[in-house]
């Protein structure tokens, strides 16, 4: 009955690196998160490479590169060919993620590490499931179990409880937050009691939050000042994750006539913008009760912003006024709109750079955050992509005539894969269409026009779309280069070849640099807290600094703490002796049950029958496969082996202090003593499960001790 | 320790027994509809089973006004009930809930989707402003329906919850905008309710799912019976072209709907259609619902409870922005000047804007009126269906019935196809039918058996409740314990002694040794450590002396201090006045420490005795016990079953002519021939033999 549980980490250990682990519950093999950072180490893919035959199921955790970055490469490129497992919001928005992340590469450099069909190959594969919905592995994975618990921390962010045969329980909780947040609920890790394996991590076990009316405080402290001074306020944030949290509050603050914001213009700029939004609208019920509550009572969608504005171009973001707020991703600034606006706006003194949250070691943000104030200038490869001109473009177009005239077949093969894979993968694309070739001004403002979409006949529409999706990817490309270096030209040709340009720049640093966390992850204290609540029967640690992870195992009274090393391979195995015993009517009619806690508990005396007797009334198959199972039958009352008692609970003496309130004793404490009747009772916990009461022979000294016997389930 | 066990009943007292079992371990499971029972409306049904029980539904009759429309709540208690399923937002499924939660004593939980819980908020309260036009008596208010909404909790599709042990999901109903099944598991017995349900995937809507797993109970609507649907396409091109027809030969349209559900299918359509003929573009299509107004938002925001296609769709456009329908506030704003089509709440015409409209334009053989969803009976809308002279208006005067009157059923409720479907989908062993009128419903019945009739293999069994009656099955509930750390170590043998904490947690059992109860469960083993001061000023040999009379052995634990530990658990020590008593609490030990503070007390009051036997301790007499089970003997089997002449070495018992030897020095009883009476000397000897001896000699 004992399953062989095995545990390995491909990264994420003693470091910052992104999760990503394996774990084999006998000869099923499970990657828990598949994350990559934002430089695409190697290493991790080296690992997950040497292991991707056998894994036979992944869990995501969350919608983020951190894990789920290296999935589109391992479907893609790896051929990773198993089920993967997320919630509803974590599909969407790490579509999302991955879109954002790609288009942000590719706008800057030749990038082919994945693309977007890897991408919609990772989602299309992906099942998606409702937190609390469990559902049975098939196959190898038979008698598994896995279920989405809330986490907090990003929205359809999840806890996996992993089950296998009903009682082994694996509880997989990394990054999650214990504190309710605007947008998110609170993670349900406490609900978890008494897991057999938890693994965990210590990324913050060292780091206390600030307060959140502090924090949100400072935020609108810093861009009212930038703005005041006729600066913009760069806000380097991620693609769908804690972004959601950080526009609907600054939505908030601007609609708030008090803030004084409301005169200025606050972006929210990412290439998915609009898609992330609307997915937020249509996602309110895995957000926090405010948020639902909001929708039921006011019919007003929290995500319907009122002052922020979403962009998608640089052509959008010129037509709104400064002094301005954008949101931008990608929050590492090695890519993205992020990135490209720190480069322009970092050399005025009167602008600001916010950082929310804290990305990979190496990444320039990290390299900012990490040195804050200390950084005065740069050398920065300031990175573009150009539509080819003149020579280049008769070399290019030549070239590929040839190519076409010497294999028409591959051509056509191709072209067709183009038209199949296109519209699955790109139809955030269309949404970006009509606003690109709108004739409007105004356009560009709002995401897309609805009338424009409306004006084609139905059935057509389909055709519309495909069509639409290819030059609205190469467009959008463009659009940006467009804006940093040739505005002026106006593209028509969706055939139109590009290249990438890298040029090494000198920055000075003259902007207000700051961090302000907005990571939504439980910070030290409350990770201790929480994991000595779950008591975990065993702990794996992971990711978090040697120190961090000591501190977090030092406080953690499991019969095993485990702290792996890259590659190392954990044997996790609990002996487990189990077996099932039917038990009779008739010891179940004598039994007298006690409450205790939630269960109700009973001692119980039986004797193993194997012969039944087959009294049942069920059918005689099921009659006949019960036969074999033991049963628990009455047993002879001489042979009955006394017991020792067993008090069943265990109290809290300040509970106890108002259970004796209730009944008219006054108590107090006194340096860690409950002490009653003047004096002359007292109570103390000596430690867990152990209570000790003193006092004089007294008729109060009785009535105490009825009261303190009331709490036990005593058998 | 010490002999506290339970006693069981092979004991003497075997007579015992028998009695009522107690509702939480009966195997009895009762379905009793409180409304829906044979009806449509005012949907409630009781569940009970393993001393849960759990309500479904709790709506109001649409045909009846104040307490005439609500269920039979007052046949129950409502502060028993542990859980509340609220299957849709139609009145006739949530409409008394407010009333429940605010007037009577539940206080058991309730449960609904997101979207459900969203629309319940706008529909009642303008159910709440209708019915207080309309009638004098009002079952809630406004207040009551926004407390309503703080102890509504809601769960989203395929989410499995657990209350107290009852563990429930919701799957797709199809039917309207969050409308649910509830798979409900108790104790392993799964039953499906359905609420109203559709199998046809609609312009918004999914069809309802085929649960995986096997329900043993079906609690399924039967409003449609043995009817079958006409096809989608046929119904909307019938739908399109009577409206077609009304509205070019210069006629109103009335379509009288329900505002929320069936109309916004009715709108996709009619927009849909109105796009595609430029040549009706004149002519306005009013929805007269503020009420479907306010819930567009709803609409928009919980797409995840529609078909894909509409999920894709919503992401390029919203289809839900109507392009030629415009809304109308009320009757007031409404110029009644040419030909127009309006949809109109209350859907079966009872009162209101509908009834209106109807009775201006009932005299007009130009206009028509589309019923399209389904009618009760005794509402205007059934009693036009068959097609009288006159109708009867609100103020009482009679009117020629001149439009036209079609039915086209656009209700989203299961017909008998897909209902046979689903059943053979699922082979529920009972299938109980509720929400549909009495005859569709025997109808349906008899459909049913017949269907089933020649396939004796699969034993199925329907059954069509009335209101109040309950259905009554059992389950043979299988109770299986998990036997697992210390106890398991190997397998089990046959005929072994287990003895242990057996753990009931949500009808799932585990048995488990005291020690490892902390390790799998969250139940912590704790000891209680007692002392107890007494004020003593007597002589230390006095209360030895005592001491040794009351326990036979005292252990002398400390010379110098003179502390003693008598009965092995309870230590005392004596310093000055004072005594300390100290014991780990059980009853038993208590008990012990009860007799010793007793017997501090007595010597107090004492003089220093005149003897002092240091070692006197009370011995077990054997003669002693000998006479006394020679007489306990006599008295329960006769003068003759003890012989005169027995001795400790030889000593039998002869009844009925078997004989049971005595093994007097171990208390060992053999009777070959008479198992029983084996049995019942043993226990005889070893009761009187605890009663008896001192303490010190029985085993601990």
């Amino acid at each position: 009955m004992t399953s062989i549980i095995k545990f390995q980490a491909l990264s994420g250990c003693f470091d910052e690196s992104p999760h990503c682990y394996l774990l084999e519950i006998d000869d099923f093999t499970i990657l828990l998160d598949c994350g990559w950072d934002e430089l695409f180490s190697v290493n991790l893919v080296d690992s997950l490479k040497q292991n991707i035959n056998k894994i036979d199921a992944v869990l995501i955790s969350y919608p983020d590169l951190l894990h789920l970055g290296a999935l589109p490469y391992a479907v893609g490129k790896l051929g990773l060919n198993c089920p993967i497992y997320g919630t509803v919001p974590v599909h969407k928005m790490g579509q999302m993620f991955m879109y954002d992340w790609y288009l942000s590469r590719y706008d800057s450099e030749e990038f082919a590490i994945f693309d977007l069909d890897d991408v919609d190959k990772v989602f299309d594969r992906m099942t998606v499931l409702k937190y609390n919905q469990t559902i049975a592995l098939k196959g190898k994975g038979y008698g598994i179990t896995i279920t989405p618990v809330p986490a907090g921390h990003m929205i359809g962010g999840t806890i996996w409880k992993i089950v296998k045969d009903g009682e082994e329980d694996i509880v997989y909780a990394v990054d999650y937050n214990h504190k309710k947040e605007r947008h998110l609920g609170c993670c349900e890790l406490e609900k978890v009691t008494r897991p057999s394996l938890l693994i965990t991590d210590a990324y913050n076990m060292l780091y206390q939050q600030p307060r959140r009316s502090a924090r949100d405080e400072s935020l609108v402290v810093s861009i009212l000042a930038t703005l005041r001074s006729q600066g913009n306020v760069l806000l380097a944030v991620d693609t769908a994750g804690r972004v959601l949290e950080i526009s609907n509050l600054l939505d908030n603050i601007w609609h708030n006539k008090e803030a004084g914001l409301f005169a200025y213009n606050i972006v929210l700029m990412s290439k998915v913008a609009h898609n992330v939004n609307e997915f937020a609208k249509s996602s309110i019920e895995w957000m926090s009760d405010r948020m639902v509550k909001s929708v039921d009572d006011a019919r007003n969608n929290p995500f319907q912003f009122r002052s922020v504005k979403l962009c998608h171009s640089f052509e959008d973001l010129k037509k709104i006024p400064s002094p301005k707020v954008v949101l931008a991703s990608m929050p590492d600034l090695e890519c993205g709109f992020a990135r490209d606006l720190f480069v322009m706006w970092c050399g005025q003194p009167n602008n600001s750079v916010i950082f929310t949250q804290r990305t990979s070691p190496g990444t320039l943000a990290r390299y900012l955050v990490d040195n804050l104030g200390r950084v005065l200038s740069l050398q920065l490869d300031v990175r573009s992509r150009a539509p080819l001109a003149g020579k280049e473009l008769d070399e290019y177009l030549q070239t590929k005539k040839q190519k076409a005239s010497e294999t028409m077949e591959y051509e056509e093969s191709s072209e067709d894969e183009d038209e199949i894979s296109g519209p699955v993968g790109h139809d955030i694309m269309v949404m970006e269409e009509p606003r690109r070739q709108g004739k409007k001004p105004h356009f560009p403002v709002f995401p897309f026009h609805e009338e424009k979409v409306k004006v084609d006949e139905y059935g057509e529409v389909v055709k519309h779309e495909d069509f639409l999706i290819v030059d609205g990817v190469e467009e959008a490309e463009k659009d940006i280069s467009d804006a940093q270096e040739e505005p002026e030209e106006d593209m028509e040709i969706e055939e139109i070849p590009t290249k990438c340009m890298s040029q090494s720049k000198i920055l000075k640093l003259n902007c207000n640099i700051l961090y302000i966390d907005f990571e939504g992850r439980s910070d030290g204290p409350s990770i201790e807290r929480l994991v000595f609540q779950v008591k975990p029967r065993r702990l794996i640690i992971v990711r978090g600094s040697q120190e961090a992870c000591e501190k977090l195992s030092a406080g953690c009274q499991a019969e095993n703490i485990w702290m792996p090393q890259k590659g190392d391979h954990i044997n996790a195995t609990i002996e487990r002796h189990i077996y099932q015993l039917l038990l009779k009517d008739s010891i179940l009619k004598d039994l007298m049950f006690k409450k205790c806690r939630e269960s109700e508990v009973a001692w119980v005396t039986g004797q193993v029958v194997y012969d039944t007797g087959s009294t049942d009334i069920e059918k005689s198959d099921v009659a006949e496969a019960k036969k074999n199972q033991p049963h628990l039958d009455l047993v002879d009352y001489n042979l009955i082996p006394s017991h020792k008692t067993a008090f069943l609970n265990d109290i809290k003496l300040s509970d106890f202090k108002q259970i004796l309130g209730k009944n008219g004793i006054p108590s107090e404490f006194i340096g860690g003593t409950l002490r009653c009747c003047g004096g002359n009772i007292s109570l103390q916990r000596l430690e867990t499960g152990k209570v000790s009461i003193e006092g004089t022979l007294s008729e109060d000294y009785f009535k105490v001790r009825d009261l303190l016997y009331e709490q036990y389930a005593i058998i | 320790g010490f002999y506290f066990r339970r006693l069981n009943s092979n004991g003497p007292n075997m007579s015992r027994r028998k009695e009522a079992i107690p509702a939480e371990e009966s195997d009895q499971l009762t379905i009793k509809p409180l409304g829906a029972g044979q009806e449509v409306g005012r949907s409630c049904i009781l569940l009970e089973f393993k001393g849960k029980k759990i309500l479904l539904d709790m709506g109001i009759h649409p045909g009846l006004t104040g307490m005439d429309a609500l269920p039979y709540i007052d046949t129950i208690e409502a502060s028993e009930i542990d859980l509340l399923l609220i299957s849709h937002f139609h009145l006739d499924h949530s409409g008394a809930l407010p009333w429940f939660f605010a007037k009577t004593s539940f206080k058991g939980r309730c449960f609904m989707t997101h979207a459900t819980k969203a629309v319940y908020r706008w529909l009642l309260s303008d159910y709440i402003k209708v019915s207080n036009i309309s009638t004098e008596q009002n079952l809630y208010t406004e207040a009551d329906l926004e407390a309503s909404m703080l102890k509504i909790e809601t769960l989203d599709f395929h989410e499995e919850k657990d209350v107290g042990g009852i563990r429930f999901r919701a799957y797709h109903a199809g039917h309207v905008l969050g409308a649910a099944m509830f798979m409900i598991e108790i104790a392993g017995v799964k039953i499906l309710y359905t609420g109203d349900f559709s199998r046809q995937e609609d312009r918004h809507l999914c069809a309802a799912e085929i649960p995986a797993v096997r329900p043993d109970v079906l609690i399924t609507e039967s409003t449609y019976g043995t009817q079958i649907h006409e096809k989608r396409e046929d119904r909307e091109s019938r739908f399109t072209g009577m409206v077609h027809d009304i509205v070019t030969k210069g006629g109103r349209c009335l379509i009288p709907v329900f505002a929320l559900g069936r109309a916004q299918e009715l709108l996709l359509i009619l927009d849909e259609y109105w796009g595609q003929h430029s040549e009706l573009h004149d002519i306005p299509i009013y929805y007269a619902s503020s009420l479907a107004k306010k819930c567009m938002s709803v609409y928009q925001t919980y797409v995840n409870a529609m078909n894909s296609r509409i999920q894709k769709q919503i992401a390029i456009s919203n289809p839900f922005v109507f392009k030629h329908v415009s809304n109308l506030k009320g009757i007031d704003h409404f110029d009644d000047v040419g030909p127009c089509v309006i949809m109109a709440s209350p859907g079966m015409m009872q009162s209101g804007l509908s009834r209106e409209l109807f009775e201006s334009w009932c005299t007009d053989p130009k206009n028509g009126v589309i019923i399209a969803g389904y009618c009760v009976e005794g509402t205007l809308a059934k009693h036009i269906q068959s097609e009288p002279d006159e109708i009867a208006t609100m103020s009482g005067q009679r009117l020629p019935l001149k439009m036209r009157v079609a039915n086209i059923s656009f209700s989203a409720h299961t017909d008998y196809q897909q209902t046979s479907e689903f059943i053979r989908a699922l082979q529920p062993r009972h299938v109980i039918l509720v929400h549909g009128e009495a005859n569709e419903m025997s109808r349906l019945k008899a459909a049913l058996i017949r269907e089933y009739e020649t396939m004796p293999e699969v034993e199925i069994t329907v059954y069509n409740p009335r209101n109040t009656t309950s259905v009554e099955l059992t389950f043979r509930g299988e109770k299986a314990a998990k036997v697992m750390g210390s106890l398991a170590v190997h397998k089990p043998v046959e005929g072994e002694v287990l003895s242990g904490v057996l753990v009931k947690r949500n009808f799932n059992y585990h048995l488990l040794a005291p020690s490892d109860l902390a390790t799998y469960t969250d139940i912590q083993v704790s000891q209680i450590t007692q002392k107890l001061a007494v004020h003593y000023s007597g002589s230390v040999s006095t209360l030895h002396f005592l001491l040794l009379q009351l326990a036979g052995h005292v252990e002398k634990m400390d010379e110098v201090k003179s502390s003693f530990r008598v009965f092995d658990v309870i230590d005392l020590t004596v310093d000055k006045n004072m005594i300390t008593v100290e014991w780990k609490g059980s009853p038993v030990n208590d008990m012990f420490a009860d007799a010793v503070l007793v017997t501090i007390l007595r010597a107090e009051t004492l003089n220093e005795p005149s003897v002092k036997i240091d070692d006197y301790g009370a011995k077990f007499e054997w003669d002693k016990f000998k006479d006394s089970l020679v007489e306990m003997l006599r008295d329960m089997f006769g003068e003759a079953a003890v012989p005169k002449s027995v001795t400790k070495d030889d000593f039998y018992v002869t009844v009925d002519d078997k004989k049971a030897i005595i093994d007097f020095y171990n208390l060992k009883v053999t009777c070959e021939e008479d198992l029983t009476l084996q049995k019942i000397l043993q226990t005889a000897v070893s009761r009187l033999y605890n009663s008896l001896a001192p303490i010190s000699a029985i085993q601990m």
